[in-house]
């Protein structure tokens, strides 16, 4: 094999060939085409109810596509072909409210695995919640619960991350760490989809932009 | 390199265990709700039967059945909807692991929280209704194979009514057939238990049941929730 080239046409990790969706015969979004590489980030824009979160869902596997075909490392893509490799951050963030922080990401690391050196102490202090590792979940605010959720992209191991309004509820720190988040994870070669109806500023570079009309 | 990071299964298995009932104890009260229902249910017998010991005696192995596998039910609509509401099921499907597992465990930690503080009252039922003292090991262990068929039988239809809103009665509509079979095998090995006959074939047939039940229920589950969510 030869060496390594950088030039865009190698296998794609995400691709979308005239991928559309359709509820009750009402299009959701159009047929759409796009291509994710590796150390790539997307922004998926559009305005309220415009199809961004249902996009998100068919991107990760949890809808179907009714019509166009999706391709993962060059394979359809399927349940078990990019499971594990994948990072889900949607609006229900998938956190127990009777747990606390630490032992919700506890449960993340277990079932998603580790990713090297990382630990849960430093993931928290990371996201701006060292000393509130111990409360209940449910104790804390809106936007420390995103926090705490963001807090598993920094300890679980993934390719792909597809953040679904990753901007909500968080004040303009939280905003910077997001942007932080997504420049450090873009710099290491990891790949990243971001719903927003909003403004983003990314300082790495011009996102990818996919744009849903209503 | 994919296959290198994946966690271990028994990391998952013992993760998802350890969350369920570290959740359970956390909400213990609701835990008891079942067990003080079997405790009021078998404690109002004597009084719409009357006090008369032979008769109690007669029914004592039924009743403290069918009141165990009734007081199941109450616990038994909550076993994925936390999970559904709180994105926590949409973790568990995007992680590497197989489905059915994890949701075997899952039934596996509601079984605990539920029918285990259950079978531990059992004897104490059996008593109040005077069920002679021979009869209870195998009342134990009736309730120890008929309890997790149940709970797998009920994950079942929990996971294909879970898109729906107030399952409560389709659900307890839909579980009714296939908790006779349940209650005539385990009620039979009762029965049998207490003419002093041999009970191991009803007690084989329910272990059978649930043998092949451990099995395919977490499968069916998956399938069942992966269509629930593709909506």
């Amino acid at each position: 094999m030869p060496a390594m080239t950088s030039e865009p046409s190698a296998t794609p990790l995400l691709e979308a060939r005239a991928l559309s969706f359709h509820r009750q015969d009402e299009p959701v979004f159009g047929p759409l085409d796009f291509r994710l590489d590796a150390g790539e980030l997307t922004l998926i824009e559009g305005d309220n109810g415009s199809g961004k979160t249902t996009l998100m869902r068919i991107l990760t596997g949890l809808l179907r596509p009714e019509e166009g075909q999706l391709y993962w490392r060059g394979q359809p893509l399927s349940w078990d072909r990019c499971s594990g490799e994948v990072l889900f951050l949607g609006h229900q963030l998938g956190l127990k409210a009777e747990l606390s922080a630490r032992e919700n990401l506890r449960f993340a690391v277990g079932l998603h695995g580790h990713r090297e050196h990382s630990d849960i102490d430093n993931a928290l202090a990371r996201v701006g919640l060292a000393g509130f590792g111990d409360e209940p979940v449910r104790k804390l605010s809106a936007g420390q619960k995103k926090r705490v959720a963001l807090a598993r992209l920094l300890l679980v191991p993934a390719a792909l991350w597809l953040l679904d309004e990753p901007y909500a509820n968080l004040d303009r720190a939280g905003i910077e760490l997001v942007n932080g988040l997504l420049e450090a994870h873009i710099a290491h070669g990891g790949a990243a989809l971001v719903t927003s109806h909003g403004a983003v500023q990314f300082h790495g570079g011009e996102p990818q932009r996919i744009r849903l009309h209503g | 390199m994919a296959e290198l990071r994946r966690p271990r299964l028994g990391h998952a298995c013992t993760a998802i265990l350890r969350r369920d009932l570290t959740l359970a104890w956390r909400q213990r009260g609701d835990m008891l709700l079942p067990v003080l229902y079997a405790l009021i249910v078998i404690s109002l017998f004597p009084f719409a039967l009357g006090p008369e010991e032979a008769l109690l005696r007669r029914i004592a192995g039924g009743a403290v059945l069918v009141t165990v596998l009734l007081a199941m039910l109450l616990a038994l609509d909550a076993m994925f909807r936390s999970d559904i509401e709180d994105g926590s099921l949409e973790q568990l499907m995007l992680a590497p692991q197989p489905l059915a597992l994890m949701l075997g465990m899952k039934i596996l930690a509601h079984w605990v929280a539920t029918a285990v503080p259950l079978i531990v009252i059992a004897p104490l039922l059996a008593g109040m209704l005077h069920l002679p003292a021979p009869v209870v090991p195998v009342l134990l262990l009736a309730l120890l194979l008929a309890t997790p068929l149940l709970s797998l039988l009920g994950a079942i239809l929990v996971a294909l009514t879970a898109g729906t809103r107030r399952s409560g009665m389709l659900l307890a509509l839909m579980l009714l057939p296939l908790c006779v079979p349940v209650v005539i095998f385990a009620a039979g090995a009762l029965a049998a238990a207490q003419q002093g006959l041999p009970w191991t074939a009803p007690i084989a047939w329910l272990g059978a049941a649930l043998a092949l039940a451990v099995v395919l229920a977490p499968l069916a589950c998956a399938a069942a929730l992966r269509i629930a969510l593709d909506s």
